[in-house]
């Protein structure tokens, strides 16, 4: 019923918004991709195999257009991710002075390559960790936003009544399933209930300048990936991995400035109340933090691109019973060549997470056979000392995708 | 004789500042050739490789003039794996300013601003031009030099040859055809770092469109490869209305 107000609500808006001079024009795109991976260890079982079909269309009316995004997905491995599944779904106008984006969209803000300090309002869908596009690994939300487009400056306000989390993958036919203890059970379903009281807002300046592009950020928000506490479930006398979701507020912003051939990247972002768990897992403390990132992207010639980050985090009013470090850090890599006319690109991505030595490696090579189909071979490679990194060891693996662009 | 000596001296190089200077003219002609205020066309590259398999490229591109300075703004449209990518630029009269460059991806959601440096020598699209065949590379990036006068084809022709004045080209040298009736550049000729041919180019159907002199089709071949470049400008138009935030990063991110 809300779906079909939604839509409803969204065709009066296109309707009443266009100029009647203007054309109707519509399109209609997308893919079709297959995916498989196979893990590299014992017992080497197939990981993921899913194969969808990716529909957008968008149709356009003067200043304004409705925009959609549809997956029908079949996946043989996680029998919950077969389906059809709204991806985005929003009515647009570009008015002179104040634009409008209505409806379910992906938000992206801040300049950090694939880790979060300002850009908090998309949440991740780790349903199959990060062995995922990071464009299909961002979860959309039912967002309003409006925009002052100027020249060289914009500003934008965003409120999201009803805010999403993280997806943290728990069906026990995923090979991505979070390990839980032996005897407990994990509880993520504690999510902040629907009330506005609970929504998410925030408001984003940005610059851009000749030699300089900043932006300058503030969001009420949640910590939505979960902090997790152990509570003692009366009912079925067990242990219970409780997921906690506290209201927090983000100050921030980010930086870009080109420098010969480099750009120098710079976020940073100040949360107020970010839940911390404690040491024995039983309880959390709400502290202040601050987070910065400092990249470095070289356009080195010749179809070069090497992306470095360092993040780091600070903990603020720290005490020894939290269960995190006072200060932790990620380092980040991103290294890419093009060759054989642009039609092979070799890439790799890479995470350190520092203080655990754990580590992520994803190699790829991208062959694009002709203009519609790209074929794709590459690994995921997780290991080290702690951390979720070394948790998902067993599952290094290597995989094929095939995509079919229309 | 001494006196004999330094005059012949001075006087060659008085000769060779003024075929200098003269050839400088010529290219600051040919960059300055009337274009109007702002332009629009649309672009279809062929790609064609030395077995005959062909790729195909369409881009969209405004561009307005500020005093001395272009913005750009272009929007890829095919193929669909790169369709609503857009790639926006302040290009700097100043050879001493690097140019603004904003990249958007659309699969990231993301604009990623990126070196004014980069791009310039590297081949656009997986094509045979550089994206500064594409753009206008600044005159004085280069030492120029009036080689002679030619005719050909019914027309005149100055050929100019052409050094990057800094390392890191991807040309040491380039022979320019310039038709002297419209100061268009028929033929480059590129050539490599060993001073071998490396790349040809030939433009063809140049004709007048809103009385300004155009281009209609370039053809770029890399000789050592075999592969080559069909670039045809379709529907060019000159002083079209183009509002000024057309060429911003809101624009880039929400597309055509």
């Amino acid at each position: 019923m809300v779906k079909k107000l939604s839509l409803a609500l969204l065709s009066a808006a296109f309707a009443f918004s266009a100029h009647a001079q203007d054309e109707l024009s519509l399109q209609l795109n997308g893919f079709v991709d297959s995916y498989h991976a196979l893990q590299l260890r014992s017992p080497q079982q197939i990981m993921s195999s899913r194969t969808r079909l990716r529909l957008e269309m968008r149709a356009n009316y003067g200043e304004a257009s409705l925009f959609s995004s549809v997956n029908l997905a079949y996946n043989g491995i996680i029998k919950d991710q077969t389906g059809a599944f709204l991806r985005e779904a929003y009515f647009d106008y570009a008015g002179r002075f104040l634009e409008v984006k209505a409806g379910r969209q992906i938000v992206t803000w801040g300049v950090a390559d694939g880790l979060r300090l300002t850009d908090l309002i998309s949440p991740m869908d780790y349903t199959e960790f990060m062995a995922n596009d990071y464009d299909d690994i961002r979860v959309p939300v039912n967002a309003i936003n409006l925009k002052y487009p100027g020249e060289s400056f914009s500003a934008e306000v965003v409120f999201v009544p009803v805010p999403e989390y993280f997806v943290i993958p728990t069906s026990d036919d995923n090979p991505w399933q979070m390990p839980v203890p032996n005897g407990m059970r994990m509880d993520l379903s504690g999510t902040p209930a629907k009330h506005i009281k609970n929504s998410e807002f925030g408001g984003r300046f940005r610059f851009f300048l000749e030699n300089l592009d900043f932006s300058l950020t503030a969001l009420r928000t949640f910590n939505k990936s979960p902090v997790t506490v152990v509570n003692f479930d009366s009912e079925t006398k067990s242990a219970v991995i409780k997921g906690i979701y506290e209201p927090m507020n983000v100050v921030g912003g980010d930086v870009s400035i080109p420098a010969g051939e480099i750009v120098i990247r710079g976020e940073v972002a100040a949360y107020f109340g970010e839940p911390i768990a404690l040491k024995n897992s039983m309880d959390y403390w709400l502290r202040k933090s601050f987070n910065a990132l400092l990249g470095v992207d070289w356009y080195a010639g010749d179809n070069w691109t090497i992306m470095v980050q360092y993040m780091h985090k600070v903990i603020m009013d720290y005490q020894s019973i939290l269960g995190t470090d006072q200060n932790t850090s990620m380092l980040t890599a991103r290294i890419s060549k093009e060759v054989l006319n642009n039609t092979l690109k070799l890439s790799v991505y890479g995470m350190l997470d520092v203080d655990n030595v754990g580590f992520y490696v994803r190699p790829v090579a991208d062959y694009l056979l002709n203009d519609q189909i790209t074929l794709s071979l590459g690994a995921d490679w997780l290991g080290g000392r702690r951390g979720t990194f070394k948790t998902y060891k067993k599952n290094t693996q290597i995989w094929v995708k095939g995509k079919f662009f229309f | 004789m001494k006196k004999i000596l330094i005059a012949t001296l001075l006087l060659s190089a008085s000769f060779v500042f003024a075929a200098e200077q003269n050839a400088r003219d010529i290219m600051i002609k040919v960059k300055d050739r009337p274009d109007g205020d702002t332009r629009s066309s649309s672009m279809e590259m062929k790609l064609v490789n030395k077995n005959g398999g062909t790729r195909v490229r369409k881009i969209t591109s405004y561009a307005m003039d500020v005093g001395a300075d272009t913005k750009t703004i272009m929007f890829f449209l095919y193929p669909n794996d790169v369709k609503g990518t857009g790639f926006l630029t302040v290009n700097y009269d100043d050879v001493n300013k690097e140019d603004d460059k904003w990249l958007y991806l659309p699969a990231l959601k993301k604009t990623r601003r990126i070196s004014g440096k980069s791009s310039k020598t590297d081949y656009f699209m997986g094509s045979d031009f550089t994206y500064d065949d594409i753009g206008k590379r600044n005159v004085d990036e280069d030492t120029h030099k009036l080689l002679r006068e030619e005719s050909a084809n019914g027309f005149n022709y100055y050929v100019v040859e052409s050094t990057p004045k800094k390392e890191g080209e991807i040309f040491s040298k380039k022979l320019v055809w310039i038709r002297k009736d419209c100061d268009v550049v028929e033929k480059v000729e590129f050539y490599d770092k060993l001073g071998k041919l490396h790349r040809q180019m030939i433009s063809s159907d140049i004709k007048k469109v809103d009385g300004f002199w155009t281009v209609g089709k370039m053809e770029m071949k890399n000789v050592q490869t075999g592969h080559s470049t069909e670039l045809l400008f379709l529907d060019p138009k000159f002083n079209v209305q183009l509002d000024s935030k057309i060429f911003t990063v809101n624009k880039l991110e929400r597309g055509l």
